[in-house]
């Protein structure tokens, strides 16, 4: 057998050995010890990762009017619903980003309002790929809820310093 | 605020028109001064039907005869389509009067609370939950 599946065996045969607890307290140890090397805080995320892929979401579904007539914000190329997914893409991953050790602010509310973020990213991301501009508004419209909801909660005030 | 304080707040306002898509994603307090109600009247220029907020742009005409331009955030599309307000509701070349309040900016942006239109019916254009005082109509 080769030395990695070894170790991998002699791994879980330790965990199996643990008690609940134990394990707890072994995940515990392991969040604390492991790779993660935050590159910024929560505004940070919803400033340069966040945003700018919301917006590019926000951006690419609905209708412009004016006396000129009505424009629809969709892609008309292949390569326009490919950057939309891009961003939604990204949505869905700044729900898992924003759960990473160091950033989360508490546990249930928190969590569940992140993976409300990436269900909405991947709905938006189906969306795009299906090239369904309709789909893609609501999903649009399901990011901005899930954004409202965390910052009636999390956001305190109105200066950002004040805020996770 | 009377309407005849229109004419003070247009000619007070700052800014020039803003053509570009609108691009806000914020709470009421950190864009917009609850201190600094306002009325506008104009002319609907462009109605931008987005997520995060529509925006409706109107046409103000100032005391002095000249026209400036206002953008107009309303509460999202959706928000909107449950009061029964749809991207068709109000055609452009409509004139509205907009109760809202100003961007701490001061520049030619404004948090709409009620539209009014030319027949006097009153639609609430805001959106619930974001901070804005008296989420619905503001009493008078």
């Amino acid at each position: 057998m080769p030395p990695s599946k070894l170790l991998a065996l002699s791994l879980l045969l330790t965990l199996a050995a643990c008690s609940p607890s134990e394990q707890a307290t072994q995940q515990v140890e392991q969040a604390e010890s492991n790779a993660f090397k935050l590159s910024g805080d929560v505004k940070h995320i919803m400033q340069w990762v966040l945003d700018p892929a919301a917006f590019g979401v926000w951006g690419s579904a609905g209708s412009i009017i004016t006396a000129a007539g009505t424009r629809e914000l969709a892609p008309t190329t292949d390569d326009g619903w490919q950057a939309v997914e891009h961003s939604a893409a990204v949505v869905a991953a700044s729900g898992n980003l924003l759960m990473m050790p160091g950033r989360a602010v508490d546990n249930e509310g928190w969590k569940n309002i992140a993976q409300g973020l990436v269900d909405a990213g991947l709905l938006a991301q189906a969306a795009a790929k299906n090239q369904d501009s309709d789909a893609l508004f609501d999903a649009g419209a399901q990011i901005y809820r899930v954004c409202k909801a965390c910052h009636s909660v999390y956001i305190r005030g109105d200066k950002a310093a004040d805020s996770p | 605020m009377s309407f005849k304080k229109i004419a003070t707040v247009a000619g007070l306002a700052l800014g020039s028109l803003v053509s570009a898509q609108s691009n806000a994603h914020h709470a009421f307090g950190a864009e917009f001064d609850a201190k600094a109600p306002l009325t506008l009247r104009g002319d609907v220029t462009r109605i931008e039907w987005v997520n995060p907020h529509a925006w409706f742009h109107i046409e103000v005409a100032k005391a002095d005869g000249t026209k400036e331009n206002w953008r107009i955030e309303g509460g999202t599309p959706n928000t909107l389509l449950r009061r029964g307000i749809n991207k068709r509701s109000i055609a452009v070349g409509t004139e509205i009067v907009v109760d809202g309040y100003w961007a701490k900016d001061r520049s030619n942006s404004a948090n709409g609370r009620n539209i009014t239109l030319a027949n006097g019916k009153k639609l609430f254009m805001g959106s619930s939950g974001t901070g804005a005082p008296e989420d619905g109509a503001d009493k008078k």
